[in-house]
């Protein structure tokens, strides 16, 4: 008798898996997952009608933070083609998401398995692996896509995995590459443009998601509010983070939108600076849901934060 | 009349001079002649002068005409050898350059590789090493409370878990959990496996395959090691029904349903099942009811964006226990032996993680409920023997909310009926609060109040604990800790 509620359960558990679970008709379209948003524009730009992309972050997440969702599962399950950004960037949710997937063609060192950091020549690599200097990324700082020139070589990584998967389809590919390298092209000499009075302009970030890009427009990267990677910031950190933005003029404090306001709002405070909020990947705020858009919101953000100062 | 008057005045005064100088006359030639040969030598020595002038001229021509015809030299010549000699260096530049490049390409190639080469989880195989240390106090003794550890203060290295795993070829990986704990009576460390298991990687219709000692996919927890749960201890039902960690030696067998829908089964056999109660009597011949068979099937919704649905159901059952912990002493006298081993789970989580700040915040709530229906064999006190099953019914339920990066707090409640005699039964409560500094390293707090009822013949006992977990070295996030 005891048994009855349990087998209640089950029954109420396998009809809600039957209601729920009925699969379509597969479609004829090469299945790309990727990890990240932009990476997931990227690959809709390349493939064009041919694929069908599935990012597994919404864009609102943290990078290194999405959740390990098992409804995740059964769409990696069937992918051709799994895009990462590489660089151990997604070392909390995906090697456990793979092997959950139980997709070899997506596993390590498959041809599905495209590492969209190949070719990227890694800033901030560290000299020690040692979890003294935090959640440190051994591989270099993942965060290449926030520099558009870099992120030209990711969109070759999966044009060149498309071309590997479908190497019949490889004129569609390319046209549509150059489509949009061109588009991309164009707008990167705008970005570089509205940049030019920014450069040696210093700023500090939550989080070190800003190497590329500072690079790439001459800006100056202070510092992090984390007092390390994925360490949160000590009192002790923050006076002197303070304090040194004081003496150096810093005038610009970035706040990506996964993290608490709280922090870097009271910094810009004492410190008289800006506080702006700059999404990391396509869908981090509103009206950033393609990578151009994203680059365009940060860099009139950005540039409008400065300009609003004089 | 004017001009004659001076006409005549000339002619009066010359003729008065020629008059006077008449008298020097040979002097004025002598002079006359010495003038004369100074100006006939000055003449020879202006003619000299002229020579040389016009040798120097003559020279100054040819001079000319030579720059002249070596600048027409030059002008036909120089053209066509700048420009090969701009056009070789430059070459040579270039060549320099893309060398230049090629190399540069080439060192940070090793560079990044060489960075690759020194990465934890690229040593084969990766090593971890995870510490925990339980400090604790406890309101009564281990007698009155039935716990393995004292009353009083206590400090307790519960666990050195040495964790290494690798790829074995490109079908399969393999890992080893070896864990050195203290001895709960004589303190000394003991060293023993917990986890030694092969797994494919490349079998074909969403199957994996794992063999070996390994924790048995049971429930929610109970496969769980201690550090990872979301409080200091394992819920009691877990111990009583399961014996802590569902510690098996046998084989196990995943299918992941090949529909749109994330549905999960697994099935095992083992010899045993359970860490912590003493394993099934080798015996002297065991069939295949010898062993322990369980399976679960477990499925997962997104009801909202931030809020997720994960459901599961388990079965244990060991037809033959061959007397699985040997005689089991009752609190009147009599003993039990277990002949057949049932068990039966439900569990689900409710989950609210929002997207954007997950790292900073998230509501779970999970609970199981376990049906414990074992059949014994009793031998009464007053020497009867019979055949007897005992269905006893336990469960645990938890809330935990992390409000902060580093924070998060929860209570823990348990009951459990005593699975050999079900009229014994034992509550738990427990509020924790847990300070996560990182992700390897945290504290934990929590107060437990047990309680007994009085068939149990055990105490009410209030404790507080204090947990200190550390990672080192490599650390994986695995498919269970999600």
């Amino acid at each position: 008798m005891k048994l009855k509620p349990l087998c209640l359960y089950l029954i109420i558990l396998l009809i809600g898996v039957l209601c729920m679970g009925v699969m379509p008709g597969h479609a004829a379209k090469i299945s790309v997952v990727t990890t990240l948003t932009d990476l997931a524009d990227f690959s809709r730009a390349v493939g064009g009608e041919l694929v069908e992309v599935h990012s597994l972050a919404t864009g609102v997440e943290d990078t290194h933070g999405v959740p390990m969702k098992p409804s995740f599962v059964p769409i990696m399950n069937r992918a051709d083609l799994m895009v990462l950004v590489g660089f151990d960037c997604e070392h909390a949710f995906l090697p456990a998401l793979l092997e959950a997937s139980k997709n070899p063609r997506i596993q390590y060192g498959r041809a599905g398995y495209v590492d969209c950091s190949q070719g990227i020549v890694p800033r901030d690599v560290p000299r020690t692996t040692g979890h003294s200097a935090g959640d440190v990324h051994p591989y270099g700082n993942p965060h290449y896509t926030l520099d558009p020139v870099s992120a030209k070589i990711a969109i070759e990584n999966i044009y060149n995995a498309l071309v590997e998967f479908a190497p019949q389809y490889k004129a569609q590919f390319k046209r549509n590459r150059d489509a949009y390298l061109a588009k991309l092209n164009a707008k990167i000499a705008e970005w570089e443009k509205e940049m030019k009075p920014l450069k040696g302009v210093k700023f500090v970030s939550y989080h070190e998601h800003w190497p590329y890009f500072a690079a790439r427009f001459g800006m100056d990267y202070f510092g992090t509010i984390e007092l390390r990677p994925g360490i949160d910031p000590t009192a002790r950190h923050i006076e002197e983070l303070v304090a040194s933005m004081k003496a150096q003029h810093v005038p610009i404090v970035v706040r990506e939108p996964q993290f608490p306001e709280k922090v870097p709002k009271r910094i810009a405070e004492q410190t008289g600076a800006t506080m702006i909020t700059l999404p990391i990947m396509p869908g981090g705020v509103p009206n950033t849901e393609t990578y151009i858009k994203m680059m365009d919101y940060i860099v009139h953000t950005m540039v409008n934060a400065v300009q609003s100062r004089k | 009349m004017k001009f004659m008057i001076t006409f005549i005045t000339l002619l009066f005064m010359l003729s008065l001079s020629t008059g006077t100088f008449a008298e020097t006359l040979e002097d004025r030639v002598r002079t006359l002649e010495e003038n004369l040969e100074k100006q006939e030598q000055t003449i020879q020595e202006l003619r000299i002068l002229q020579e040389t002038l016009k040798k120097q001229d003559q020279t100054i021509v040819e001079q000319r005409k030579l720059i002249d015809e070596l600048k027409a030299e030059v002008k036909q010549s120089q053209p066509s050898v700048s420009s090969d000699s701009s056009a070789a260096n430059q070459s040579a530049e270039t060549g320099q350059i893309q060398q230049q490049v090629q190399e540069l390409k080439e060192q940070v190639g090793q560079v990044v590789e060489a960075q690759r080469k020194v990465l934890p989880s690229e040593f084969n195989p990766s090593i971890g090493l995870v510490g925990e240390t339980i400090f604790s106090y406890r309101s009564k003794g281990s007698a009155r409370t039935g716990s393995d550890r004292p009353g009083g203060f206590d400090a307790f290295q519960r666990s050195v878990e040495l964790n290494a795993a690798a790829s074995v070829d490109p079908f399969a990986k393999a890992y080893v959990v070896a864990n050195a704990t203290a001895d709960a009576h004589t303190g000394e460390s003991t060293f023993n496996i917990e986890e030694a298991a092969i797994q494919t990687e490349s079998l074909p219709w969403n199957l994996t395959v794992k063999a070996g000692r390994f924790f048995g996919e049971f429930g929610r927890l109970a496969y769980i090691h201690d550090h990872e749960l979301p409080f200091v201890n394992r819920p009691l039902v877990l111990n009583q029904y399961i014996g802590g960690e569902s510690r098996t030696d046998g084989i196990q067998v995943n299918w992941l349903a090949p529909i749109e829908h994330y549905v999960s089964l697994t099935v095992g056999a083992g010899n045993q099942f359970g860490g912590d109660v003493p394993p099934n009597d080798v015996g002297d011949f065991r069939h295949l009811g010898g062993w322990n068979y369980w399976g679960r099937l477990s499925s997962y919704f997104d009801l909202t964006p931030d809020i997720s649905f994960e459901p599961g159901v388990s079965g244990l059952w060991n037809p033959k226990t061959i007397d699985r912990g040997g005689q089991l002493p009752q609190p009147d006298g009599s003993t039990l032996t277990e002949r057949e081993r049932r068990l039966v789970g439900a569990d689900f989580a409710l989950s609210w993680k929002p997207l954007r700040n997950n790292q900073f915040q998230s509501l779970t709530w999970g609970t199981e409920v376990l049906h414990s229906n074992n059949r014994y064999d009793v031998n009464a006190t007053d020497g009867t023997m019979f055949n007897q099953s005992v269905g006893s019914l336990g469960l645990y339920s938890y809330l935990t909310y992390k409000f902060h990066r580093q924070w998060s707090a929860g209570f823990l409640y348990g009951y459990v009926e005593d699975a050999q005699d079900n009229k014994a039964k034992t509550y738990e409560y427990s509020p924790y609060i847990t300070w996560a500094l990182s992700h390897w390293n945290q504290l934990r707090l929590q107060y437990t109040y047990t309680d007994h009822n009085a068939a149990s013949g055990l105490s009410p006992d209030h404790a507080v604990y204090v947990q200190w977990a550390w990672i080192i070295g490599s650390h994986s996030h695995g498919w269970q800790q999600r």
